[in-house]
């Protein structure tokens, strides 16, 4: 039997195409590539929010703005610091201690302002450094600083100088700590309230409660930690964990006929009887409005 | 059908195999997303490791800095920072970076996983 010319390339064809398609089987199914050289913008969800973590572990160290950033890009966020922000968010609302959080939100800050600024943390850092500038004012927050900032430099010929207590770490010791540039907040420096405000904004939440804290030199100040009570409860939070709207701000959303007080954690700076203003628009329709608080050092 | 058809129809089977492969291969491989870290490209992998060896230097928490290298793969941690640092050598890391690589190697070494022992 001869087939003609027509249905011979019609079978080629078909066969062209079965081939093709057991090939690409073959190809994505049964053998597909197999990555080896991953990179991290590849990664899964929860592995890249921990490679943030670490990210933001690593700057509490460092304090090296430029290289975090670069790290922060290799995830392929399209915006970084946004996620970075979310993340701290995600993070506190699931409970994950602050110690933790804090990191990646004083990245998030630092990476807003494009300055690199001293965490404000009270950590135990302190209590094992041992060196002669804790007579100095404030020199335990120095210390702190500067023991993070300059282990690297003075580690190899500074290693005599301090006696050196085994449980401790060892650079805590090593590293002299030198005058810096960098503005170093006094954290026991109290907050004051400087201004109170009543907002009648009927776009924002009823019942708002805002809060702004500024340093001495009128600069928002991230890390503060802010406690608002009330008879069946209480509500900690943080300033700068919404840098969106500024590094100091804060805010806590009040309930109806409920009387608050809110107080600065490290200051005391303490304001009772806050309770929500009603608000009047232009037709006349009494609404719930909110408060913003104003504290400076 | 001839046998010279068969062939042919051989040949064309052949061919997009192919080209199938080469399409599925190269041209448009699967794309991976939702990848584990242990696949992460030696600098990249390396960088992860430095950056623990940062934290660590503050923190002193070798708990927190191995379950940080746990995501790395099965090997152990101090075998991962090992491997980095052997990186580190022939990659022009600094002498401070190696320093550090080396401090996270030894509070590896002696870190023991706390577990649950209780009866």
């Amino acid at each position: 039997m001869r087939l003609n010319p027509r249905r011979t390339i019609l079978h080629i064809i078909l066969a062209l195409l079965t081939g093709l398609l057991m090939g690409l089987a073959y190809s994505w199914f049964i053998s597909p590539v197999t990555y080896i050289d991953a990179s991290p913008a590849i990664l899964r969800a929860d592995f890249k929010d921990q490679y943030r973590s670490v990210i933001a572990a690593s700057y509490a160290t460092t304090h090296d703005l430029p290289r975090a950033r670069a790290r922060l890009e290799l995830l392929g966020d399209t915006d970084p610091t946004g996620e970075l922000s979310a993340q701290a968010q995600r993070m506190l609302a699931s409970g994950t201690s602050l110690a933790i959080v804090q990191p990646l939100a004083q990245l998030a800050t630092d990476l807003r302002q494009g300055t690199v600024s001293i965490p404000v943390t009270s950590t135990s850092f302190i209590a094992v450094v041992n060196t002669p500038t804790l007579e100095i004012p404030f020199a335990n927050i120095t210390a702190q600083i500067d023991v993070t900032e300059s282990i690297q430099p003075t580690l190899p010929s500074t290693s005599l100088s301090f006696e050196q207590t085994p449980l401790a770490p060892q650079q805590l010791f090593t590293s002299t700590p030198r005058p810096t540039a960098t503005l170093i907040r006094r954290v026991d420096a109290p907050f004051t309230r400087t201004e109170q405000e009543t907002v009648c904004n009927p776009d924002l939440q009823p019942g708002l409660l805002q809060f702004i804290l500024l340093d001495s030199r009128r600069r928002q100040v991230a890390g503060i930690e802010i406690i608002v009570t009330w008879s069946e409860g209480e509500d900690r939070f943080f300033t700068g964990f919404k840098p969106e709207l500024g590094n100091g701000y804060a805010d806590f959303v009040m309930q109806a006929d409920t009387t608050y007080s809110a107080r600065v954690a490290e200051s005391g700076a303490f304001i009772s009887d806050i309770l929500i203003p009603t608000c009047t628009d232009a037709n006349g329709t009494i609404y719930l409005g909110g408060l913003a608080f104003t504290f400076q050092q | 059908m001839t046998s010279s058809n068969w062939i042919k129809i051989a040949l064309a089977i052949i061919t997009g195999i192919a080209l199938g492969v080469i399409y599925g291969w190269v041209i448009d491989p699967i794309e991976y997303i939702d990848v584990t870290p242990n696949i992460l490209r030696a600098d990249y992998r390396a960088d992860y490791v430095l950056m623990v060896a940062e934290a660590h230097q503050s923190e002193q928490d070798s708990e927190t800095s191995a379950r940080h290298l746990a995501i790395l793969g099965s090997e152990s941690p101090a075998q991962i920072v090992t491997s980095t640092l052997e990186y580190a050598a022939h990659n022009g890391f600094t002498q401070n970076e190696i320093l550090l690589l080396q401090g996270l190697l030894t509070a590896m070494q002696t870190y023991q996983p706390q577990g649950n022992n209780s009866p």
